[in-house]
């Protein structure tokens, strides 16, 4: 397999509650890029996407649960690899 | 025959308030900072307050606490309007169903004796308490520079009403739907000597000038009566056959460190100011040994009735540990 880190993406319905989302998403993965589309938002990285529960929190201002990103998510390319109380991880894993 | 769907992107003109923009660029801002950021005016005030006539009617210099920018600080729970009112309607549904569940068994009514001396004299009395911090948060409301500050403060002083207002739920439950243990408490309150260095303390913090060294005087005293009365009190009550109390308790308890969250941000903030931050530290350090040590006394003498009435409680010793 090459070097190179394939993208992995996640696109995200644009509503009040997941801007916050996607705030926090920006801050723990430095590389994202963010593309807005017209009730959308694709956000891609290389590599993985990591995704907080206390930075979502932060951002949200109230408690969240990693369970409650199911109803953001529209699509995602890459595999969850791991998605438990704390933390999500989106990459490829083959 | 087809149709080609094709979608056209409308751009809006401005993605927030010009405020808004002017602080974080043209990007969607969430409701809570459009509705917080310079609500509270600045400028153009035409009369000076009769009764401060060097003042401003809304002036940073109405407490020694004070922000270069006081928008540096935002609520971390986010609460405007909606948000604030949503949670605590939830808070308050859940705590009806608590006492709901147990006014039906009748079960503050067989307390056993102790516990529902502790209640009567110590937990429902403090509902005067709470109307003494209802105006301290009032007075923030009112003189705090800036709509985040003073926003925490009108919701601290709802919220103060709420808690008054749980504590009177209980007394009517504890009195199997009569008023008798509400009017004892009052006379508890006005009269009993364990509770008399409490009413002296909230009655002074009420007429203190600064708004900011209020608050923080009920938040020392609150960092006592809290934690003692809903955390430490709340086991003593689940191992002693009192765990109706511990059903009530737990609201409190969670109330308390909801408004932990605000707080303890807000002095964060104030204590890192850039140019108001070692003036801020050296106020907030002055006010905690003056009011801290007054707290304490104030509550010394709740921890021992409660001890002298259930001796397993433990209350002296929970306070030890909170000084």
């Amino acid at each position: 397999m090459s070097g190179t880190l394939r993208q992995v993406g996640i696109d995200i319905q644009e509503s009040e509650e997941n801007r916050a989302l996607i705030d926090a998403i920006k801050q723990d993965n430095p590389d994202l890029t963010v593309r807005h589309l017209p009730g959308l938002v694709k956000v891609q990285s290389s590599g993985q996407i990591v995704i907080n529960r206390e930075t979502v929190e932060s951002h949200l201002g109230r408690e969240w649960e990693t369970g409650e990103f199911q109803l953001a998510i529209v699509s995602y390319a890459g595999n969850f690899s791991e998605w438990d109380d704390d933390q999500i991880i989106v990459k490829w894993e083959h | 025959m087809q149709y080609e769907l094709r979608y056209q992107v409308l751009e809006p003109k401005r993605q927030s308030y010009q405020n808004v923009i002017d602080r974080f660029g043209d990007q969607p801002a969430s409701r809570y900072l459009e509705a917080t950021l310079d609500v509270e005016p600045r400028e153009n005030f035409h009369y000076r307050p009769t009764w401060a006539q060097d003042r401003e009617l809304y002036d940073a210099r109405f407490s020694a606490l004070r922000l270069t920018d006081p928008y540096s600080f935002t609520d971390p729970r986010q609460y405007y309007y909606t948000p604030y009112v949503t949670s605590r309607a939830a808070m308050h549904d859940e705590f009806g169903k608590s006492l709901g569940y147990l006014e039906d068994r009748n079960l503050l009514a067989r307390l056993p004796e102790g516990w529902r001396a502790v209640l009567g004299s110590v937990i429902v009395p403090l509902r005067h308490l709470e109307s003494g911090a209802q105006l301290v948060s009032v007075a923030g409301a009112r003189f705090a520079h800036g709509t985040s500050i003073e926003q925490c403060c009108t919701y601290a002083a709802f919220d103060r009403i709420g808690n008054a207002q749980m504590l009177s739920r209980v007394g009517i439950a504890v009195g199997t739907g009569t008023d008798e243990v509400l009017v004892t408490a009052k006379r508890e309150w006005l009269d009993a000597a364990h509770l008399q260095p409490l009413r002296r303390l909230i009655e002074e913090i009420m007429i203190v000038e600064d708004w900011a060294e209020g608050v923080l005087a009920v938040d020392h005293l609150d960092k006592l009566v809290y934690p003692l009365l809903y955390t430490a009190l709340d086991e003593a009550a689940l191992l002693s056959g009192a765990g109706s109390y511990s059903l009530i308790a737990q609201h409190f308890a969670s109330w308390f460190t909801n408004q932990r969250r605000w707080l303890d941000a807000l002095q964060t903030v104030w204590q890192a100011d850039p140019e108001n931050g070692a003036a801020n530290t050296a106020h907030l350090d002055r006010i905690a040994t003056t009011w801290r040590d007054r707290a304490l006394e104030a509550v010394e003498p709740l921890a021992v009735v409660i001890d002298k009435q259930v001796p397993e409680a433990g209350a002296v010793a929970a306070l030890e540990g909170l000084r």
